[in-house]
């Protein structure tokens, strides 16, 4: 069974149509690369999908309940958790202190969340930070770091947006273990990526967006032989 | 590495005693001290330290920052001395009806204005304060208007029969703003250990993070403004018992408003202890240049004469000054202070700590 079930979603602004009849299905386990040039409509799908905006038309259906109507905390309690574009820590507290908060979600204990926090903080090999104020730390670790909070609300499918933004090759190789690791650990995970080499390797499928519509979907080697994905990225002859 | 947030056990017996002995000899303190002065200074700091550790929990931990908590203040003192004065119920009874008149108001501005952010909702929380005071100025049957409402009796408070004081004296006023001083500090704390604190501070750090991580905004929002309301509508009660007159201009005012606001940021928000230094700096600050202590206390040793034009400006400028100084004080501080006066001591020790090693 599909965990996620985007039918025919649509977003509009005013009568900018930045999401149009977008459909696609994800498997449990997987992990579906979201691609697709700059204001291809992506970061607005995942808006979408978590609660930020209502689609203005469609259904997101995530693990057979509709999230229609639901707002990002109550759909953050039922299991789908998503990061940031542009990084959003919790600067004056502390790296454990900023994924207790994710952990907060599951538990009313602080003891508790602590464990539960630090077991993410080495999930992401933050372990030697994790007394460090967050707004100290360098991007590449605000990024860890990102995804260890997500990480610790226990999420069935998690969302990440472009959390290889910004990083030299070497971080961006140990994102690419992490998310890796992440779904040897069972979640599903659907990715954001500018970086294509990075975004082949890990995909199982990845969904092609062009101006908010889906242009194409299948295996990645597929899709980067279809003549209309180049023509969106490198223009048509 | 978090100042707000305790991760440092180390110190904590040596604080804990501190403490201990701190509240032992401030209940001790008017069996030794004869001046009714002094026990006034002190109920006032007590006074600004609940106004300003009730904000601090709203403004400080959550990041919302209302300009707007005389409403809760004023919803306090018109509470406890209506119900007083014109319907003879005891203020014991009637602090415990303001407290709960201020939360039902917080919930229903608060689910108001926390649809707004930045700087919309200090906006919007300053038009709320200003309804409130318009209100009790135009309710004339209610509220007695701009004549405002003055105490004719508090009366004795009794249990099973022995009077346990009449307010005859400033030592009750003394003993009541100490508790209520302990009971928000007890509070604050409890916050800070707590679920509640994480979430509030999560709110303050980033509202869309803390949305994204499970974080109901509305419910902790308001959560955060029903604690502070209930303890700020308290010091309004003691305020307005202490004085014994309220009218809408002084406990439904901007300036208080405001001067909740600074105590906070004079000493450091977003800690336990901010507020307290905060109302430790201001109140005797206010009180020396409103009666003009520094003018005439350097005149009385003799330093300046009196007679000349030092002196002369001394007495006759400077004293009627002392807002003005008060406002160039308080810009000084927050310039160079950005976290207040606990964030700047903290930081220095830390720097010294860092030099030391």
């Amino acid at each position: 069974m599909a965990i996620l079930e985007i039918k025919h979603v649509s977003k509009f602004f005013g009568g900018l149509a930045a999401n149009s009849d977008v459909s696609f299905e994800m498997a449990q386990g997987m992990i579906m690369g979201l691609i697709g040039p700059n204001g291809a409509g992506k970061t607005t799908l995942f808006n979408c999908i978590t609660g930020y905006y209502p689609p203005s038309r469609g259904e997101v259906v995530f693990d057979g309940r509709t999230m229609n109507g639901l707002q990002p905390d109550a759909v953050c309690k039922l299991g789908m958790a998503r990061t940031w574009q542009k990084v959003r820590p919790l600067a004056k507290m502390s790296v454990v202190d900023n994924v207790m908060v994710g952990a907060l979600c599951r538990t009313n204990s602080l003891k508790k969340a602590r464990e539960m926090a630090m077991e993410q903080v080495r999930v992401v090999r933050l372990e030697h930070r994790a007394d460090f104020r967050a707004g100290g730390l360098p991007i590449g670790e605000r990024k860890k770091l990102e995804v260890a909070r997500v990480l610790a609300t226990q999420p069935k499918l998690l969302l990440l947006d472009e959390v290889m933004g910004g990083l030299n090759p070497a971080e961006s190789e140990e994102i690419i273990q992490l998310i890796l690791d992440i779904k040897r650990l069972g979640i599903t995970q659907m990715v954001i990526e500018h970086d294509m080499k990075a975004i082949m390797r890990i995909s199982d499928r990845i969904v092609v967006l062009n101006s908010g519509e889906k242009l194409a979907e299948g295996l990645p080697g597929e899709v980067v032989s279809n003549p209309e994905v180049v023509a969106a990225y490198l223009g048509s002859e | 590495m978090n100042a707000s947030l305790d991760n440092s056990r180390g110190n904590t017996t040596v604080n804990v005693l501190l403490g201990v002995v701190v509240i032992v000899m401030l209940f001790l303190l008017p069996k030794f001290v004869e001046s009714t002065y002094a026990l006034h200074i002190m109920i006032l700091i007590f006074i600004n330290i609940v106004m300003g550790s009730s904000w601090n929990i709203l403004g400080g931990y959550t990041g919302q920052y209302s300009v707007g908590h005389s409403a809760y203040f004023g919803m306090g003192a018109y509470t406890t001395m209506m119900l007083m004065q014109f319907r003879q119920i005891p203020p014991w009874y009637g602090l415990w009806a303001g407290m709960l008149a201020a939360l039902v108001i917080a919930l229903i501005i608060g689910s108001i204005c926390f649809r707004l952010r930045g700087p919309y909702f200090v906006l919007a929380s300053i038009a709320v304060a200003e309804i409130f005071r318009v209100s009790a100025l135009n309710l004339k049957d209610v509220t007695n208007g701009a004549e405002g409402i003055l105490i004719t009796e508090i009366p004795p408070l009794t249990i099973g029969g022995t009077v346990i004081t009449d307010f005859a004296s400033k030592v009750p006023f003394y003993y009541t703003g100490l508790v209520f001083v302990l009971l928000i500090i007890l509070a604050t704390w409890l916050v800070q250990h707590s679920k509640l604190g994480y979430f509030f501070q999560a709110i303050r750090e980033d509202q869309d993070a803390a949305h994204s991580l499970g974080i109901n905004l509305t419910i902790y929002k308001n959560a955060a403004l029903g604690i502070s309301a209930i303890f700020t509508s308290l010091a309004g009660s003691l305020y307005a018992l202490y004085v014994g007159f309220i009218d809408p201009s002084t406990v439904l005012s901007l300036e208080l408003s405001v001067s909740i606001v600074l105590i906070c940021i004079i000493g450091g928000i977003g800690t336990i202890f901010g507020p307290v230094i905060g109302a430790l700096v201001l109140v005797p600050l206010s009180e020396a240049l409103r009666s003009n202590l520094i003018g005439e206390s350097l005149i009385s040793s003799g330093l300046v004469k009196a007679e000349s034009t030092l002196g002369h400006f001394l007495t006759e400028n400077l004293s009627h000054a002392h807002v003005l100084i008060y406002g160039v004080l308080v810009v000084v501080v927050i310039l160079f202070m950005p976290d207040g006066v606990l964030g700047f001591f903290k930081a220095l020790a830390a720097k010294k700590r860092k030099e030391a090693a």
